[in-house]
């Protein structure tokens, strides 16, 4: 039977993400609590307004500007959470995102040293505002800083890395600014980031999330019979049972605390775009294909349209693909856009070992062609899945450049950061293993270094006669500019915790 | 229980450590504390030691104890007595097992010859310990009936008279020696760099090239050059 969820006591961002429902602009806060009682009275304040999944995001009488809020754990240490329910939280959660460093392979330009300022404060509280105008969000803003005034007892940190109203670079902006990007005319909004690609179209579907079956193909998980199907609650929402049929190991007691919440990462993600684009000119051209197919191989789709490189391995099929991507209305689009497996594709001729999308979700291909090698052809993929909910930040105003503050904002949501997150960061994008490659990172999201710097190996078909085709001396593409591991508790926790009420007895 | 898979040899060694206290400090806790201090990757003692694949060397305190295990089955005398009786729950768990004394506990994969092997151990395994050289007898010298331990025939008789069958292998490694499996992966790995260095160029120049690269590498040449034992960086 299909998962009913609690929509009023899940928090919004969730279950449906806010930037494919028109709200375009974000803005986020990190706050420090300096005094237990009036930090609850301020938490419960802002709980007053936090959204729940329940709003129309969508439509005239639909919501303009959200509000949605988590904590670190020195956070709810602050908040004074009894210790019983303290100690039931995961360790990687406790640690913080800067303590994992060596797991996460933030390392050179990323280590946390040279993270925006806020990130050596102690960050507790996180208040994102998503709006569809930037004006919504400066009320919003406005707004928070009343209830800041009011209550007492935290500090909004400072410390971001950005511009000022003049346009000049700053480090102790009080928020971190997020948008959409846009088409040439500033007014056309776009699912691009700053390298080009089409961003957050692969996005996992869970049961209970919506009940449009064509949604699920190629975003749930792939069964024996090669269906699609959601993927189970738990593996994103804590209180419901997960794929390994069991309620996920990292809830704190009591359930109301736990229940209908979530863990989050939050990464600033900076794109060295004059790089970039410098590394993409001197590979194309040695590369037969030609500068886009060699920008698709990295991403596994390409940029114009993000169309999948499995149906679309070379310009002709491309050519092809668009007439039809044309022709077709929106549910066949986006059926397009998802609905492929690598199972196609075992040798990686079409979409390489690399590819970003293969890295971050193999789609049941882990069998390698082996009959049956697992209970089902996803039992290795679909307890690493993660939803993506991040927005890119930033302009870019010299391609040439890596300067600047521009990126994406990435906030992925687990039930479990060391299950889901930090695996596929680890073993996924920088190691190659499982996908028979030694040690070849991902392209784009790779911590390549400069003392040894990555290749790749892209596969033509066996047989043909051709040879592959190395990607050679990959520098460092993306760095991490700040983060850390958020818990983002239900409407009902935040009204617990607010309350001084978390009873683990 | 075979000791040997093709030309892979499994070495398990418990040897009893003395349960004897010297200067405030157990004999167990003092081997610990050598194998503690042992260098590794490159600078291991076991790097120097001929065809090692993989070893481990740790103190076993005890053994664990294991309660009675979950069970499915739908009827399970134990389950419905103990509802009744504590008793009788107590009763129907294993045993305790003690070991008598702690072991110094070695596990080794190697290539080739078990005599030849621990000849090596006595004559190579050599490590600097803040300015001292040790040798091997430094690490199991607080072992019962170690003293008399004087030269490479009689730790080979010690070492055989402490050995359990073993069958667990390290499933990363082929047949070869250490020296052929260490020139392999350098190997691979250098023409990997050259694949890629070199590609897109006319055949004579790719020749011409691949016979640079032949007498760089020098594949017959199994001494150098090629990755030392125990290698932790490229």
């Amino acid at each position: 039977m299909t998962q009913n969820l609690d929509l009023t006591d899940i928090q919004g961002n969730i279950v449906k993400a806010y930037g494919s429902s028109g709200f375009f602009k974000a803005r986020y806060l990190f706050l420090r609590v300096d005094d237990g009682d009036k930090g609850r009275d301020f938490v419960g304040a802002i709980t007053s307004k936090v959204t729940s999944a329940n709003e129309k995001l969508k439509g005239d009488d639909a919501l303009t500007v959200t509000t949605n809020m988590a904590f670190t754990y020195a956070g709810l240490q602050a908040l004074e959470l009894p210790t019983a329910s303290l100690v039931g939280f995961p360790s990687d959660f406790v640690m913080g995102m800067s303590k994992r460093k060596d797991i996460l392979g933030d390392d050179g330009p990323s280590d946390p040293k040279y993270w925006d300022k806020i990130w050596q404060e102690k960050v507790h509280i996180w208040i994102s505002i998503n709006g569809k105008t930037s004006d919504v969000v400066e009320e919003r803003y406005q707004w928070i800083l009343q209830q800041i005034k009011a209550t007492g007892g935290v500090t909004l940190l400072r410390g971001h890395c950005g511009e000022d109203g003049n346009g000049n670079a700053v480090d102790d902006l009080p928020y971190q600014d997020a948008s959409v990007l846009y088409e040439k005319d500033g007014v056309t909004p776009t699912a691009k980031e700053h390298f080009g690609y089409t961003d957050g179209i692969g996005d996992p579907v869970f049961d209970g999330q919506t009940n449009n079956a064509a949604r699920v193909i190629g975003r749930g998980k792939l069964t024996r019979s090669g269906d699609w199907v959601p993927l189970a609650t738990g593996e994103f929402i804590l209180g419901h049972v997960d794929e390994a049929m069991e309620y996920p190991q990292t809830a704190p007691r009591p359930d109301l605390l736990s229940n209908n919440g979530t863990y989050m990462v939050y990464r600033k993600l900076h794109e060295n775009v004059g790089t970039f684009n410098k590394f993409l000119d001197e590979q194309s051209k040695d590369y037969p294909g030609g500068k886009e197919l060699l920008a698709a191989k990295f991403s596994g789709r390409w940029r114009d349209n993000g169309a999948p490189l499995v149906h679309t391995p070379d310009n002709e099929s491309k050519a092809e693909w668009d007439k039809k991507f044309a022709a077709a209305d929106d549910a066949t689009q986006k059926r397009m856009l998802t609905d492929f497996t690598y199972n196609e594709d075992i040798s990686g001729a079409k979409c390489p070992f690399s590819a970003h999308t293969r890295r971050i979700n193999p789609r049941g291909s882990l069998e390698y062609g082996v009959k049956d090698a697992f209970h089902t052809p996803g039992a290795l993929v679909d307890r690493r899945r993660i939803l993506r909910r991040g927005l890119p930040y930033g302009k870019v105003k010299d391609e040439t450049s890596d300067k600047g503050n521009h990126g994406i904002i990435f906030m992925a949501l687990n039930a479990d950061i060391k299950r889901q997150f930090e695996f596929v960061q680890q073993q996924w994008i920088n190691y190659a293993n499982d996908f028979k490659q030694g040690n070849d990172k991902e392209v784009l999201l790779g911590n390549h270094s400069s003392k040894d710097p990555g290749k790749v190996v892209l596969q033509v078909e066996p047989g043909s006669g051709k040879p592959p085709h190395f990607v050679n001396n990959i520098p460092r593409l993306v760095e991490t500019r700040g983060g850390d591991y958020f818990f983002i508790p239900s409407i009902g926790a935040l009204k617990l915790i607010a309350g001084g009420l978390v009873d683990p007895t | 229980m075979a000791n040997t898979s093709g030309k892979a040899t499994a070495l398990t060694v418990l040897s009893p450590i003395v349960n004897q206290i010297i200067d405030g400090k157990s004999c167990a806790d003092i081997t610990r504390e050598r194998c503690y201090r042992l260098p590794i990757h490159e600078k291991s003692p076991l790097a120097k030691v001929p065809n090692t694949y993989l070893a481990r060397l740790f103190v076993l305190d005890n053994v664990y104890y294991e309660s009675l295990t979950a069970s499915d089955s739908i009827f399970n005398f134990s389950e419905i007595t103990s509802i009744f009786s504590d008793s009788a729950r107590l009763k129907a768990l294993p045993r305790k097992d003690q070991l008598k004394s702690k072991y110094l506990v070695f596990s080794t994969n190697f290539h080739g010859d078990l005599d030849e092997y621990l000849t090596g151990m006595w004559e190579k395994w050599s490590y600097d310990d803040n300015g001292q050289q040790r040798g091997v007898q430094h690490i199991w010298e607080h072992c019962v009936a170690f003293d008399g331990v004087k030269d490479s025939s009689s730790f080979i008789s010690y070492m055989k008279r402490c050995q359990l069958d073993a069958t667990l292998f390290f499933n990363g490694s082929t047949d070869d020696s250490l020296q052929e499996q260490l020139k392999s992966l350098y190997l691979k790995q250098e023409f990997s760099k050259f694949a890629a260095a070199n590609q897109g160029k006319s055949a004579a120049d790719l020749q011409q090239a691949f016979k640079v690269f032949i007498e760089k590498v020098q594949p017959e040449n199994l001494d150098q050059p090629s990755w030392v034992p125990g290698q932790s960086t490229p």
